[in-house]
C-alpha cells in the first residue's frame, strides 16, 4: 500500500506542481539544451536514488536550471540565500519551488534541521557551495563547509557537479558529474571541526577535477573540428 | 533532569575537546570566554556543536542562530535554562 502511495507521489504531488509544470512546459526546450553530460569514473554514471546533496560551480542565476536539467529524473530542493525572499515575488516563487533559505553568515538550527528532514525524507538537495555567483572565471572559488554538516545529519552522499559556462546561448551545456562523496566512510560519524573544512577543501579540490575532464573534453573536441 | 551548572560546563567542554585539535581547549572554556575569538569556533563549528549538545544532553534548541550566542557561558546558560 505504502508502495503504491510512493509510487503515486513519484509521478505526482501537489507540494511539486510547479517544479513538475515547469519541467513539462519547458520539455521542447530541455531536449533542445539537453546538456552534454560526462563522467567522472563509472561510478558516477550510476542513477542517484534516495536522499543526496548535490553540489555545483556557480557560474549564474539561471544553474538551478542546469542542474535540473542534469538531474532531470529527480525532484529537487534548492538550498538558496535569504536575500532573495526578501522581495515579495522573490519569496513567492521561492516557495513555490520549495526552495529553503538559509542566512550565509548566520545559518539558523531552524535551517538546518529542515535541510536533515528533508534528507532524511529521501529527497535531493541540491546547493551551491561556493555561496554566491562566481563570474570572474571558470575555476570555482572556495567551498563553504555547510555542506558537510548536512550530509553528516542527513545520511546523505554529496553528489559533485561541474557545469562549463557556454560561450554561446545557443550551445548545449557540457556537466561532469563526480562520484558520491561519503563524509562519514571518510571521517566516520563524528568527525573533528578541522576535518570538516577538510572535507570541504577536498570536494573543492574534486570539484577542480571535474573542472579539468571537462577542459580535456572541450580541448579534444576543438582539435578534432579544427582536422 | 536537574543538572548542576559545573556538570553542565563539564560535559560542554568534553563536546569541545572532543571535536577539536587544539590541545589548549579545556584551559579555554571559561564563562567569558568568546566563542569565535577565543574558543576559535566558526558558524559551521557552532551548529555541529549544538547537534552535538542536544544528542548528549537530550534537549532541542528553538530557533536560535549562531550569533545568539556570544561567550561558552551564554551556551550554558541556555541548556540550564532549557534542562530546568
Amino acid at each position: 500500500m505504502k508502495n503504491a502511495k510512493n509510487r503515486k507521489n513519484k509521478l505526482f504531488s501537489p507540494e511539486y506542481f510547479w517544479f513538475d509544470f515547469v519541467k513539462l512546459t519547458a520539455a521542447p526546450g530541455i531536449l533542445w539544451f539537453r546538456p552534454k553530460k560526462l563522467y567522472e569514473s563509472e561510478a558516477a554514471k550510476k542513477k542517484i536514488k534516495g536522499p543526496a546533496i548535490l553540489i555545483s560551480n556557480h557560474i549564474g542565476t539561471i544553474d538551478p536550471m542546469y542542474l535540473m536539467l542534469v538531474i532531470w529524473y529527480r525532484r529537487h530542493r534548492f538550498i538558496c540565500k535569504s536575500e532573495l525572499m526578501s522581495s515579495k515575488r522573490g519569496a513567492f516563487w521561492l516557495k513555490k519551488f520549495r526552495c529553503i533559505p538559509i542566512d550565509n553568515g548566520d545559518m539558523s538550527f531552524t535551517a538546518m534541521r529542515q535541510i536533515t528532514d528533508v534528507l532524511k525524507n529521501g529527497e535531493l538537495v541540491s546547493m551551491f557551495p561556493e555561496g554566491a555567483v562566481h563570474t570572474q572565471s571558470d575555476t570555482p572559488s572556495s567551498f563553504k563547509s555547510g555542506m558537510i554538516l548536512m550530509s553528516l545529519q542527513g545520511g546523505a552522499p554529496i553528489i559533485p557537479i561541474y557545469i562549463k559556462p557556454r560561450k554561446h546561448f545557443y550551445e548545449r551545456i557540457t556537466a561532469v558529474i563526480g562520484e558520491p562523496f561519503s563524509v562519514t566512510e571518510k571521517y566516520g560519524e563524528r568527525p573533528k571541526f578541522s576535518q570538516i573544512d577538510e572535507a570541504a577543501k577536498l570536494l573543492h579540490e574534486k570539484e577542480m577535477r571535474l573542472m579539468q575532464i571537462c577542459n580535456n573534453y572541450k580541448n579534444k573536441k576543438e582539435t578534432d573540428e579544427n582536422g | 533532569m536537574q543538572m548542576k551548572r559545573e556538570e553542565i560546563t563539564e560535559k560542554l567542554k568534553d563536546i569541545l575537546i572532543s571535536a577539536s585539535d587544539d590541545p589548549q581547549t579545556a584551559e579555554k572554556c571559561t564563562d567569558d570566554s568568546k566563542l569565535q575569538t577565543e574558543l576559535g569556533m566558526t558558524s559551521v563549528n557552532m551548529l555541529y556543536t549544538v547537534i552535538a549538545i542536544e544528542e548528549t544532553f537530550d534537549i532541542r534548541f528553538d530557533d536560535v542562530t549562531v550569533s545568539s550566542f556570544e561567550t561558552f557561558g551564554d551556551v550554558v546558560d541556555y541548556i540550564e535554562k532549557k534542562l530546568s
